[in-house]
Protein backbone atom coordinates (compact mmCIF):
# COMPACT_ATOMS: atom_id res chain seq x y z
CA UNK A 1 0.00 0.00 0.00
CA UNK A 2 1.46 3.37 -0.97
CA UNK A 3 1.21 6.48 1.16
CA UNK A 4 -1.88 7.82 -0.62
CA UNK A 5 -3.68 4.52 -0.21
CA UNK A 6 -2.75 4.51 3.45
CA UNK A 7 -4.17 8.02 3.89
CA UNK A 8 -7.45 6.93 2.25
CA UNK A 9 -7.55 3.84 4.44
CA UNK A 10 -6.89 5.85 7.59
CA UNK A 11 -9.42 8.53 6.70
CA UNK A 12 -12.11 5.97 5.87
CA UNK A 13 -11.46 3.99 9.04
CA UNK A 14 -11.45 7.04 11.28
CA UNK A 15 -14.56 8.42 9.61
CA UNK A 16 -16.33 5.11 10.14
CA UNK A 17 -15.31 5.09 13.78
CA UNK A 18 -16.36 8.59 14.60
CA UNK A 19 -19.38 9.18 12.39
CA UNK A 20 -22.48 10.10 14.36
CA UNK A 21 -24.96 7.26 14.47
CA UNK A 22 -28.25 9.14 14.52
CA UNK A 23 -30.70 6.74 12.93
CA UNK A 24 -33.88 8.48 14.04
CA UNK A 25 -34.99 11.88 15.27
CA UNK A 26 -33.57 12.11 18.76
CA UNK A 27 -36.66 14.00 19.95
CA UNK A 28 -39.06 11.20 19.00
CA UNK A 29 -37.25 8.10 20.20
CA UNK A 30 -39.44 5.50 21.85
CA UNK A 31 -38.99 2.55 24.19
CA UNK A 32 -37.01 -0.36 22.76
CA UNK A 33 -38.27 -2.97 25.20
CA UNK A 34 -41.74 -3.90 26.41
CA UNK A 35 -42.79 -3.86 30.07
CA UNK A 36 -41.68 -7.02 31.86
CA UNK A 37 -38.61 -7.35 29.61
CA UNK A 38 -36.18 -10.16 30.31
CA UNK A 39 -32.70 -10.42 28.75
CA UNK A 40 -32.26 -12.15 25.45
CA UNK A 41 -30.27 -15.33 25.17
CA UNK A 42 -27.21 -13.41 23.99
CA UNK A 43 -24.21 -14.06 26.22
CA UNK A 44 -23.26 -10.43 26.73
CA UNK A 45 -26.73 -9.34 27.88
CA UNK A 46 -27.21 -12.36 30.16
CA UNK A 47 -23.75 -11.80 31.62
CA UNK A 48 -24.43 -8.12 32.16
CA UNK A 49 -27.66 -8.92 34.00
CA UNK A 50 -25.93 -11.48 36.22
CA UNK A 51 -23.22 -9.02 37.21
CA UNK A 52 -25.71 -6.28 38.00
CA UNK A 53 -27.90 -8.67 39.98
CA UNK A 54 -24.89 -9.55 42.13
CA UNK A 55 -24.21 -5.86 42.65
CA UNK A 56 -27.84 -5.30 43.59
CA UNK A 57 -27.62 -8.02 46.26
CA UNK A 58 -24.64 -6.19 47.77
CA UNK A 59 -26.40 -2.83 47.51
CA UNK A 60 -29.35 -4.26 49.42
CA UNK A 61 -27.05 -4.79 52.39
CA UNK A 62 -25.40 -1.37 52.23
CA UNK A 63 -25.49 0.63 55.44
CA UNK A 64 -25.74 3.77 53.31
CA UNK A 65 -29.20 2.86 52.01
CA UNK A 66 -31.97 5.05 53.41
CA UNK A 67 -34.59 2.60 54.64
CA UNK A 68 -37.14 5.01 56.10
CA UNK A 69 -40.56 3.94 54.72
CA UNK A 70 -41.98 7.46 54.30
CA UNK A 71 -39.18 8.80 52.14
CA UNK A 72 -38.99 5.55 50.13
CA UNK A 73 -42.75 5.42 49.55
CA UNK A 74 -42.65 8.99 48.26
CA UNK A 75 -39.81 8.15 45.87
CA UNK A 76 -41.43 4.90 44.73
CA UNK A 77 -44.70 6.72 44.01
CA UNK A 78 -42.89 9.20 41.73
CA UNK A 79 -41.03 6.37 39.97
CA UNK A 80 -44.22 4.41 39.36
CA UNK A 81 -46.13 7.41 38.08
CA UNK A 82 -43.38 8.25 35.57
CA UNK A 83 -42.61 4.63 34.63
CA UNK A 84 -46.27 3.76 33.99
CA UNK A 85 -46.42 0.18 32.66
CA UNK A 86 -42.72 -0.28 33.48
CA UNK A 87 -43.31 0.39 37.20
CA UNK A 88 -42.84 -3.20 38.32
CA UNK A 89 -39.58 -3.43 36.31
CA UNK A 90 -37.89 -0.66 38.28
CA UNK A 91 -36.46 -1.03 41.78
CA UNK A 92 -35.38 2.25 43.33
CA UNK A 93 -32.75 2.57 46.06
CA UNK A 94 -32.17 5.81 47.95
CA UNK A 95 -28.47 6.12 48.79
CA UNK A 96 -27.07 8.48 51.40
CA UNK A 97 -24.78 10.67 49.33
CA UNK A 98 -24.99 14.47 49.23
CA UNK A 99 -23.92 14.68 45.57
CA UNK A 100 -26.30 15.24 42.67
CA UNK A 101 -26.88 11.97 40.90
CA UNK A 102 -29.21 9.17 39.94
CA UNK A 103 -28.33 6.12 37.90
CA UNK A 104 -30.01 3.22 36.15
CA UNK A 105 -28.80 -0.22 35.17
CA UNK A 106 -29.86 -2.56 32.38
CA UNK A 107 -31.84 -4.62 34.89
CA UNK A 108 -34.03 -1.78 36.16
CA UNK A 109 -32.07 -1.10 39.37
CA UNK A 110 -32.22 2.62 39.95
CA UNK A 111 -30.13 4.49 42.51
CA UNK A 112 -31.11 7.95 43.66
CA UNK A 113 -28.72 9.90 45.85
CA UNK A 114 -30.08 11.95 48.73
CA UNK A 115 -28.26 14.91 47.14
CA UNK A 116 -30.89 14.83 44.40
CA UNK A 117 -33.66 15.24 46.96
CA UNK A 118 -32.02 18.30 48.52
CA UNK A 119 -31.63 19.84 45.06
CA UNK A 120 -35.17 19.28 43.76
CA UNK A 121 -37.41 22.30 44.21
CA UNK A 122 -40.48 20.29 43.30
CA UNK A 123 -41.62 16.74 42.66
CA UNK A 124 -41.73 17.73 38.97
CA UNK A 125 -37.96 18.23 39.02
CA UNK A 126 -37.40 14.94 40.82
CA UNK A 127 -39.70 13.27 38.27
CA UNK A 128 -37.67 14.80 35.44
CA UNK A 129 -34.47 13.11 36.62
CA UNK A 130 -36.31 9.85 37.23
CA UNK A 131 -37.85 10.05 33.75
CA UNK A 132 -34.36 10.45 32.29
CA UNK A 133 -33.18 7.32 34.13
CA UNK A 134 -36.20 5.28 33.08
CA UNK A 135 -35.52 6.28 29.48
CA UNK A 136 -31.99 4.87 29.83
CA UNK A 137 -33.59 1.59 30.92
CA UNK A 138 -36.25 1.29 28.22
CA UNK A 139 -33.78 2.31 25.50
CA UNK A 140 -31.31 -0.45 26.56
CA UNK A 141 -28.58 2.16 26.91
CA UNK A 142 -26.30 0.18 29.23
CA UNK A 143 -26.26 -2.85 26.96
CA UNK A 144 -25.74 -0.76 23.84
CA UNK A 145 -22.93 1.16 25.52
CA UNK A 146 -21.21 -2.09 26.39
CA UNK A 147 -21.57 -3.40 22.85
CA UNK A 148 -20.36 -0.11 21.37
CA UNK A 149 -17.33 -0.11 23.63
CA UNK A 150 -16.38 -3.64 22.65
CA UNK A 151 -16.83 -3.08 18.94
CA UNK A 152 -15.00 0.27 18.88
CA UNK A 153 -12.12 -1.07 20.97
CA UNK A 154 -11.71 -3.95 18.49
CA UNK A 155 -11.82 -1.62 15.49
CA UNK A 156 -9.38 0.76 17.13
CA UNK A 157 -6.93 -2.06 17.80
CA UNK A 158 -7.17 -3.32 14.21
CA UNK A 159 -6.60 0.20 12.93
CA UNK A 160 -3.54 0.70 15.16
CA UNK A 161 -2.20 -2.68 14.05
CA UNK A 162 -2.68 -1.73 10.41
CA UNK A 163 -0.82 1.53 10.93
CA UNK A 164 2.00 -0.29 12.70
CA UNK A 165 2.33 -2.82 9.86
CA UNK A 166 2.25 -0.15 7.16
CA UNK A 167 4.45 2.45 8.76
CA UNK A 168 6.48 0.63 11.35
CA UNK A 169 5.21 3.05 14.00
CA UNK A 170 2.95 2.08 16.87
CA UNK A 171 0.35 4.79 17.51
CA UNK A 172 -2.73 4.99 19.72
CA UNK A 173 -4.73 6.85 17.04
CA UNK A 174 -7.26 4.07 16.59
CA UNK A 175 -7.81 3.55 20.32
CA UNK A 176 -8.10 7.30 20.93
CA UNK A 177 -10.56 7.67 18.09
CA UNK A 178 -12.54 4.71 19.44
CA UNK A 179 -12.68 6.34 22.86
CA UNK A 180 -13.89 9.63 21.39
CA UNK A 181 -16.51 7.73 19.43
CA UNK A 182 -17.76 5.91 22.55
CA UNK A 183 -17.94 9.19 24.45
CA UNK A 184 -19.92 10.78 21.61
CA UNK A 185 -22.23 7.75 21.71
CA UNK A 186 -22.66 8.21 25.49
CA UNK A 187 -23.55 11.86 25.01
CA UNK A 188 -26.05 10.94 22.32
CA UNK A 189 -27.65 8.45 24.71
CA UNK A 190 -27.86 11.14 27.38
CA UNK A 191 -29.65 13.43 24.94
CA UNK A 192 -32.04 10.62 24.00
CA UNK A 193 -32.78 10.04 27.67
CA UNK A 194 -33.32 13.79 28.17
CA UNK A 195 -36.00 14.00 25.49
CA UNK A 196 -37.72 10.66 26.13
CA UNK A 197 -37.57 11.38 29.88
CA UNK A 198 -39.29 14.75 29.37
CA UNK A 199 -42.03 13.02 27.36
CA UNK A 200 -42.55 10.41 30.11
CA UNK A 201 -42.78 13.19 32.68
CA UNK A 202 -45.37 15.09 30.64
CA UNK A 203 -47.39 11.94 29.97
CA UNK A 204 -47.42 11.23 33.72
CA UNK A 205 -48.95 14.64 34.36
CA UNK A 206 -45.82 16.31 35.72
CA UNK A 207 -44.57 19.62 34.38
CA UNK A 208 -42.15 18.92 31.47
CA UNK A 209 -40.57 22.36 31.99
CA UNK A 210 -38.96 20.83 35.08
CA UNK A 211 -36.67 18.88 32.69
CA UNK A 212 -34.57 21.95 31.91
CA UNK A 213 -35.08 23.70 35.25
CA UNK A 214 -33.08 20.90 36.89
CA UNK A 215 -30.10 21.80 34.72
CA UNK A 216 -30.54 25.53 35.20
CA UNK A 217 -30.34 24.93 38.93
CA UNK A 218 -27.23 22.80 38.63
CA UNK A 219 -25.62 25.68 36.73
CA UNK A 220 -26.73 28.15 39.44
CA UNK A 221 -25.24 25.90 42.12
CA UNK A 222 -21.95 25.64 40.24
CA UNK A 223 -21.82 29.44 39.99
CA UNK A 224 -22.37 29.70 43.74
CA UNK A 225 -19.66 27.13 44.52
CA UNK A 226 -16.39 28.29 46.03
CA UNK A 227 -14.49 25.21 44.88
CA UNK A 228 -15.65 24.59 41.32
CA UNK A 229 -15.77 21.08 39.99
CA UNK A 230 -13.12 20.69 37.29
CA UNK A 231 -14.51 20.53 33.76
CA UNK A 232 -14.11 17.03 32.31
CA UNK A 233 -11.49 16.78 29.59
CA UNK A 234 -12.19 15.69 26.03
CA UNK A 235 -11.43 12.07 26.94
CA UNK A 236 -13.80 11.95 29.90
CA UNK A 237 -16.83 13.92 28.79
CA UNK A 238 -19.61 11.35 29.05
CA UNK A 239 -22.46 13.87 29.32
CA UNK A 240 -23.38 16.94 27.28
CA UNK A 241 -22.78 20.33 28.92
CA UNK A 242 -25.47 21.29 31.43
CA UNK A 243 -25.99 24.59 29.62
CA UNK A 244 -26.48 22.87 26.26
CA UNK A 245 -28.90 20.36 27.80
CA UNK A 246 -30.91 23.11 29.47
CA UNK A 247 -31.11 25.22 26.29
CA UNK A 248 -32.06 22.31 24.00
CA UNK A 249 -34.66 20.97 26.40
CA UNK A 250 -36.13 24.42 27.03
CA UNK A 251 -36.56 25.10 23.30
CA UNK A 252 -38.05 21.68 22.62
CA UNK A 253 -40.33 21.53 25.67
CA UNK A 254 -41.62 25.06 25.03
CA UNK A 255 -42.25 24.21 21.39
CA UNK A 256 -44.07 20.97 22.19
CA UNK A 257 -46.04 21.91 25.31
CA UNK A 258 -46.07 25.71 25.16
CA UNK A 259 -44.56 28.08 27.68
CA UNK A 260 -44.79 27.28 31.39
CA UNK A 261 -48.31 28.20 32.46
CA UNK A 262 -47.53 28.96 36.06
CA UNK A 263 -44.70 29.86 38.35
CA UNK A 264 -42.88 27.05 40.05
CA UNK A 265 -44.81 25.88 43.06
CA UNK A 266 -43.54 23.52 45.69
CA UNK A 267 -45.77 20.58 46.39
CA UNK A 268 -46.91 19.40 49.75
CA UNK A 269 -45.52 15.89 49.32
CA UNK A 270 -41.90 16.95 48.75
CA UNK A 271 -41.99 19.66 51.43
CA UNK A 272 -43.38 17.15 53.96
CA UNK A 273 -40.62 14.67 53.17
CA UNK A 274 -38.02 17.41 53.41
CA UNK A 275 -39.36 18.67 56.74
CA UNK A 276 -39.40 15.18 58.23
CA UNK A 277 -35.88 14.24 57.09
CA UNK A 278 -34.20 17.61 56.72
CA UNK A 279 -31.70 17.16 59.54
CA UNK A 280 -29.86 14.14 58.16
CA UNK A 281 -30.17 15.31 54.56
CA UNK A 282 -28.54 18.66 55.30
CA UNK A 283 -26.06 17.39 57.89
CA UNK A 284 -24.53 15.28 55.11
CA UNK A 285 -24.37 18.41 52.93
CA UNK A 286 -22.73 20.41 55.73
CA UNK A 287 -20.13 17.65 56.12
CA UNK A 288 -18.95 18.33 52.56
CA UNK A 289 -17.69 21.76 53.72
CA UNK A 290 -19.02 23.22 50.46
CA UNK A 291 -20.70 26.25 51.98
CA UNK A 292 -21.19 28.11 48.67
CA UNK A 293 -23.31 25.24 47.37
CA UNK A 294 -25.02 24.78 50.75
CA UNK A 295 -26.07 28.43 50.77
CA UNK A 296 -27.54 28.09 47.28
CA UNK A 297 -29.58 25.06 48.40
CA UNK A 298 -30.75 26.83 51.56
CA UNK A 299 -32.05 29.75 49.47
CA UNK A 300 -33.95 27.23 47.36
CA UNK A 301 -35.40 25.46 50.41
CA UNK A 302 -36.55 28.74 51.94
CA UNK A 303 -38.30 29.64 48.68
CA UNK A 304 -40.04 26.28 48.32
CA UNK A 305 -41.50 26.38 51.81
CA UNK A 306 -39.35 24.02 53.88
CA UNK A 307 -39.91 24.84 57.55
CA UNK A 308 -38.06 28.17 58.03
CA UNK A 309 -36.98 27.16 61.50
CA UNK A 310 -35.06 24.20 60.07
CA UNK A 311 -33.64 26.16 57.14
CA UNK A 312 -32.42 28.89 59.48
CA UNK A 313 -30.67 26.36 61.69
CA UNK A 314 -28.63 25.23 58.69
CA UNK A 315 -27.98 28.84 57.69
CA UNK A 316 -26.38 29.09 61.13
CA UNK A 317 -24.31 25.97 60.47
CA UNK A 318 -23.27 27.25 57.05
CA UNK A 319 -22.25 30.71 58.32
CA UNK A 320 -20.27 29.15 61.15
CA UNK A 321 -18.51 26.77 58.76
CA UNK A 322 -17.73 29.58 56.29
CA UNK A 323 -16.20 31.68 59.05
CA UNK A 324 -15.84 34.91 57.03
CA UNK A 325 -15.90 38.35 58.63
CA UNK A 326 -19.31 38.95 60.16
CA UNK A 327 -20.36 35.30 59.87
CA UNK A 328 -20.38 34.80 63.65
CA UNK A 329 -23.07 37.47 63.98
CA UNK A 330 -24.99 36.07 61.01
CA UNK A 331 -24.85 32.58 62.51
CA UNK A 332 -26.08 33.83 65.88
CA UNK A 333 -29.01 35.62 64.22
CA UNK A 334 -29.83 32.50 62.21
CA UNK A 335 -29.86 30.29 65.34
CA UNK A 336 -32.05 32.81 67.19
CA UNK A 337 -34.51 32.92 64.27
CA UNK A 338 -34.48 29.13 64.10
CA UNK A 339 -35.31 28.94 67.81
CA UNK A 340 -38.07 31.55 67.43
CA UNK A 341 -39.52 29.43 64.63
CA UNK A 342 -40.25 26.66 67.11
CA UNK A 343 -38.76 23.70 65.23
CA UNK A 344 -35.07 24.22 65.98
CA UNK A 345 -33.12 21.09 66.85
CA UNK A 346 -31.48 21.14 70.30
CA UNK A 347 -28.14 21.75 68.60
CA UNK A 348 -29.30 25.27 67.67
CA UNK A 349 -29.22 26.14 71.39
CA UNK A 350 -25.85 24.49 71.86
CA UNK A 351 -24.16 26.13 68.90
CA UNK A 352 -25.63 29.49 69.85
CA UNK A 353 -24.17 28.92 73.30
CA UNK A 354 -20.71 28.31 71.85
CA UNK A 355 -20.98 31.49 69.78
CA UNK A 356 -21.92 33.44 72.92
CA UNK A 357 -18.72 32.09 74.45
CA UNK A 358 -16.77 33.27 71.41
CA UNK A 359 -18.27 36.74 71.65
CA UNK A 360 -17.52 37.09 75.37
CA UNK A 361 -21.07 36.66 76.57
CA UNK A 362 -20.71 33.78 79.04
CA UNK A 363 -24.01 34.49 80.83
CA UNK A 364 -26.00 34.02 77.62
CA UNK A 365 -23.84 31.00 76.79
CA UNK A 366 -24.83 29.40 80.08
CA UNK A 367 -28.50 30.03 79.37
CA UNK A 368 -28.23 28.49 75.90
CA UNK A 369 -26.31 25.49 77.21
CA UNK A 370 -28.95 24.90 79.88
CA UNK A 371 -31.67 25.14 77.20
CA UNK A 372 -29.74 22.59 75.14
CA UNK A 373 -29.49 20.07 77.95
CA UNK A 374 -33.15 20.61 78.88
CA UNK A 375 -34.14 19.71 75.32
CA UNK A 376 -31.61 16.92 74.96
CA UNK A 377 -31.10 15.39 78.42
CA UNK A 378 -29.35 12.35 76.93
CA UNK A 379 -26.90 14.48 74.94
CA UNK A 380 -23.71 12.52 74.32
CA UNK A 381 -21.69 15.70 74.84
CA UNK A 382 -23.26 16.42 78.23
CA UNK A 383 -19.84 16.24 79.92
CA UNK A 384 -18.51 19.00 77.66
CA UNK A 385 -21.51 21.23 78.22
CA UNK A 386 -21.46 20.66 81.97
CA UNK A 387 -17.80 21.58 81.97
CA UNK A 388 -18.73 25.03 80.62
CA UNK A 389 -21.69 25.31 82.97
CA UNK A 390 -19.45 24.56 85.94
CA UNK A 391 -17.05 27.28 84.84
CA UNK A 392 -19.87 29.72 85.47
CA UNK A 393 -20.48 33.12 83.85
CA UNK A 394 -17.01 34.51 84.59
CA UNK B 1 38.80 3.80 43.99
CA UNK B 2 36.71 6.78 42.97
CA UNK B 3 34.33 4.45 41.14
CA UNK B 4 33.99 2.24 44.22
CA UNK B 5 33.19 5.26 46.37
CA UNK B 6 30.48 6.36 43.95
CA UNK B 7 28.96 2.88 43.90
CA UNK B 8 29.02 2.71 47.68
CA UNK B 9 27.34 6.11 47.93
CA UNK B 10 24.72 5.00 45.43
CA UNK B 11 24.10 1.79 47.35
CA UNK B 12 23.78 3.73 50.60
CA UNK B 13 21.30 6.11 48.97
CA UNK B 14 19.28 3.17 47.67
CA UNK B 15 19.25 1.48 51.07
CA UNK B 16 18.14 4.76 52.63
CA UNK B 17 15.39 5.09 50.00
CA UNK B 18 14.27 1.53 50.72
CA UNK B 19 14.00 2.37 54.39
CA UNK B 20 11.55 5.18 53.65
CA UNK B 21 9.60 2.89 51.30
CA UNK B 22 8.89 0.29 53.96
CA UNK B 23 7.18 0.07 57.32
CA UNK B 24 9.35 0.83 60.32
CA UNK B 25 8.97 -0.32 63.89
CA UNK B 26 7.74 2.05 66.54
CA UNK B 27 9.06 0.85 69.86
CA UNK B 28 7.06 0.88 73.08
CA UNK B 29 7.73 3.89 75.27
CA UNK B 30 7.82 7.62 74.68
CA UNK B 31 7.73 8.78 71.06
CA UNK B 32 8.05 12.38 70.03
CA UNK B 33 6.79 14.17 66.92
CA UNK B 34 7.92 17.73 67.01
CA UNK B 35 6.75 18.92 70.41
CA UNK B 36 4.08 16.25 70.77
CA UNK B 37 4.87 13.31 73.01
CA UNK B 38 2.91 10.08 73.11
CA UNK B 39 3.60 6.94 75.06
CA UNK B 40 2.98 3.58 73.42
CA UNK B 41 2.37 0.57 75.66
CA UNK B 42 3.42 -1.80 72.90
CA UNK B 43 4.93 -1.66 69.45
CA UNK B 44 3.37 -0.12 66.34
CA UNK B 45 4.39 0.08 62.69
CA UNK B 46 5.09 3.45 61.12
CA UNK B 47 3.53 3.55 57.64
CA UNK B 48 5.70 4.86 54.80
CA UNK B 49 4.68 8.05 53.00
CA UNK B 50 3.55 6.26 49.84
CA UNK B 51 0.96 4.34 51.86
CA UNK B 52 -0.50 7.49 53.38
CA UNK B 53 -0.64 10.00 50.51
CA UNK B 54 -3.09 12.26 52.34
CA UNK B 55 -0.90 12.65 55.42
CA UNK B 56 1.00 15.89 55.85
CA UNK B 57 4.78 15.73 56.14
CA UNK B 58 4.74 16.50 59.85
CA UNK B 59 2.22 13.81 60.78
CA UNK B 60 2.79 10.08 61.24
CA UNK B 61 0.46 7.15 60.67
CA UNK B 62 0.91 4.05 62.79
CA UNK B 63 -0.79 0.70 62.46
CA UNK B 64 -0.75 -2.67 64.17
CA UNK B 65 -2.71 -4.95 61.85
CA UNK B 66 -2.51 -2.99 58.59
CA UNK B 67 -3.82 0.38 57.44
CA UNK B 68 -7.16 -0.98 56.23
CA UNK B 69 -7.83 -2.46 59.66
CA UNK B 70 -6.48 0.12 62.06
CA UNK B 71 -4.61 3.38 61.92
CA UNK B 72 -3.43 5.84 64.51
CA UNK B 73 -2.71 9.26 63.01
CA UNK B 74 -0.61 11.65 65.03
CA UNK B 75 -0.86 15.21 63.76
CA UNK B 76 1.27 17.79 65.55
CA UNK B 77 1.23 21.59 65.33
CA UNK B 78 -1.47 22.31 62.75
CA UNK B 79 -1.27 26.07 62.20
CA UNK B 80 -4.21 28.42 61.71
CA UNK B 81 -5.52 28.02 58.15
CA UNK B 82 -3.98 24.57 57.61
CA UNK B 83 -5.99 21.40 57.09
CA UNK B 84 -5.46 18.15 58.98
CA UNK B 85 -4.60 16.32 55.78
CA UNK B 86 -3.59 17.22 52.24
CA UNK B 87 -5.27 16.46 48.96
CA UNK B 88 -4.14 16.52 45.37
CA UNK B 89 -7.62 17.61 44.33
CA UNK B 90 -7.73 21.43 44.31
CA UNK B 91 -11.53 21.24 44.68
CA UNK B 92 -11.41 18.92 47.72
CA UNK B 93 -12.55 21.71 50.09
CA UNK B 94 -10.76 20.32 53.14
CA UNK B 95 -11.85 22.34 56.16
CA UNK B 96 -9.05 24.45 57.66
CA UNK B 97 -8.19 24.64 61.34
CA UNK B 98 -8.80 28.02 62.99
CA UNK B 99 -7.03 28.90 66.22
CA UNK B 100 -10.29 30.39 67.51
CA UNK B 101 -12.10 27.05 67.23
CA UNK B 102 -14.11 25.85 70.20
CA UNK B 103 -14.61 22.13 70.98
CA UNK B 104 -17.70 21.72 68.80
CA UNK B 105 -15.88 23.21 65.83
CA UNK B 106 -12.84 20.95 66.24
CA UNK B 107 -15.26 18.02 66.31
CA UNK B 108 -17.07 19.25 63.16
CA UNK B 109 -13.83 19.96 61.30
CA UNK B 110 -12.63 16.42 62.07
CA UNK B 111 -15.93 14.91 60.93
CA UNK B 112 -15.83 16.79 57.63
CA UNK B 113 -12.15 15.92 57.13
CA UNK B 114 -12.81 12.21 57.63
CA UNK B 115 -15.60 12.42 55.04
CA UNK B 116 -13.02 13.74 52.57
CA UNK B 117 -10.48 11.11 53.59
CA UNK B 118 -12.85 8.26 52.77
CA UNK B 119 -14.16 10.04 49.66
CA UNK B 120 -16.99 12.56 49.62
CA UNK B 121 -20.21 10.67 49.15
CA UNK B 122 -18.59 7.32 49.92
CA UNK B 123 -18.93 7.52 53.68
CA UNK B 124 -21.19 8.90 56.36
CA UNK B 125 -19.26 10.09 59.41
CA UNK B 126 -20.68 10.86 62.82
CA UNK B 127 -19.11 11.96 66.08
CA UNK B 128 -20.33 11.74 69.67
CA UNK B 129 -19.31 11.84 73.31
CA UNK B 130 -17.45 15.14 73.06
CA UNK B 131 -15.85 15.53 76.45
CA UNK B 132 -13.14 17.62 78.11
CA UNK B 133 -9.72 16.16 78.78
CA UNK B 134 -6.56 17.64 80.21
CA UNK B 135 -3.47 16.82 78.17
CA UNK B 136 -0.96 17.48 80.95
CA UNK B 137 -1.46 21.17 81.69
CA UNK B 138 -3.34 21.87 78.44
CA UNK B 139 -7.12 21.80 78.23
CA UNK B 140 -8.40 19.74 75.35
CA UNK B 141 -11.17 17.47 74.17
CA UNK B 142 -11.80 13.89 73.28
CA UNK B 143 -14.62 12.44 71.19
CA UNK B 144 -15.63 9.23 69.45
CA UNK B 145 -16.09 8.78 65.75
CA UNK B 146 -18.04 6.32 63.57
CA UNK B 147 -17.67 5.86 59.81
CA UNK B 148 -20.13 4.00 57.60
CA UNK B 149 -18.55 3.21 54.25
CA UNK B 150 -20.09 2.10 50.96
CA UNK B 151 -18.18 -1.10 50.28
CA UNK B 152 -16.06 -1.83 53.30
CA UNK B 153 -16.41 -2.67 56.98
CA UNK B 154 -17.58 0.15 59.22
CA UNK B 155 -15.00 1.96 61.30
CA UNK B 156 -15.03 3.35 64.82
CA UNK B 157 -12.48 5.54 66.41
CA UNK B 158 -11.40 7.98 69.05
CA UNK B 159 -9.91 11.45 68.78
CA UNK B 160 -7.96 13.58 71.22
CA UNK B 161 -7.18 17.21 70.41
CA UNK B 162 -5.86 20.33 72.08
CA UNK B 163 -4.65 23.76 71.10
CA UNK B 164 -1.37 25.21 72.33
CA UNK B 165 -0.07 28.55 71.08
CA UNK B 166 -2.60 28.75 68.25
CA UNK B 167 -1.60 25.31 67.00
CA UNK B 168 -3.70 22.18 67.04
CA UNK B 169 -2.35 18.83 68.19
CA UNK B 170 -4.48 15.83 67.32
CA UNK B 171 -4.35 12.06 67.68
CA UNK B 172 -6.91 10.23 65.63
CA UNK B 173 -7.58 6.50 65.77
CA UNK B 174 -9.80 4.55 63.36
CA UNK B 175 -10.27 0.79 63.23
CA UNK B 176 -12.58 -1.68 61.55
CA UNK B 177 -15.41 -2.55 63.85
CA UNK B 178 -16.02 -4.52 65.91
CA UNK B 179 -12.92 -6.73 66.09
CA UNK B 180 -10.00 -4.38 65.46
CA UNK B 181 -11.57 -1.46 67.29
CA UNK B 182 -12.19 -3.63 70.35
CA UNK B 183 -8.72 -5.16 70.10
CA UNK B 184 -6.85 -1.86 70.27
CA UNK B 185 -9.10 0.72 71.87
CA UNK B 186 -7.89 0.32 75.47
CA UNK B 187 -4.26 0.73 74.44
CA UNK B 188 -5.10 3.64 72.15
CA UNK B 189 -7.23 5.43 74.74
CA UNK B 190 -4.32 5.33 77.18
CA UNK B 191 -1.98 6.67 74.48
CA UNK B 192 -4.35 9.52 73.61
CA UNK B 193 -5.00 10.45 77.24
CA UNK B 194 -1.29 10.52 77.93
CA UNK B 195 -0.39 12.82 75.03
CA UNK B 196 1.40 15.98 76.06
CA UNK B 197 3.60 18.76 74.84
CA UNK B 198 7.23 18.00 75.54
CA UNK B 199 8.59 20.11 78.31
CA UNK B 200 11.87 21.69 77.19
CA UNK B 201 14.74 20.48 79.30
CA UNK B 202 17.03 23.07 80.76
CA UNK B 203 20.68 22.06 80.57
CA UNK B 204 22.26 21.86 83.98
CA UNK B 205 25.70 23.12 84.65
Amino acid sequence: MNFRAFVYFAAAALAGMSAPAYSEDIHDVDHKIPPGYKPEESRDEKGLWMEIEEYELALNKSALLVRDPEINNYLQSVVCRVAGDYCSDVRVYLVRNPGFNASMTATGMMQVWTGLLVRASSTDELAAVIGHEIAHYTRLHTLERLRKLKSMAARGSIFDLGVAILTGYSTPIGQASAMLNVLAFNREQESEADFLGARLVAEAGYDPHAAYRVWEKIIAEEKAAIDKRPEPGIFSKTHPDAGVRAAELKAWVSDKWGPPDQEETADEALVTVMNNHYLFLMEDMIDTNRFGRTEELLKRHAAMGVNPSLVRYFYGEMFRQRGADGDTELAMAAYRHSIEGGAAPPEAYKNLGYLYLKTDNPASAQESFRDYLARNPDASDRAMIEFYLEEGPQ
Amino acid sequence: MKKTAVLLALAAALISACATMSYQSVLPGVNTLGELQVTADAGWNLAPAYATPNATSKSQTWTRDGLLLDRLIIIPAVADGEALFKSRDPAAALPPFRASMLPNEIEEMTESTIVKLFGEGSAVVSTENLRPWGFAEHRGVMFDIAVTVTESPDYRGMVGAFIVGDKLYMILFLAATPYYYDKHIASVEALIKGAAIRVPTVPTA
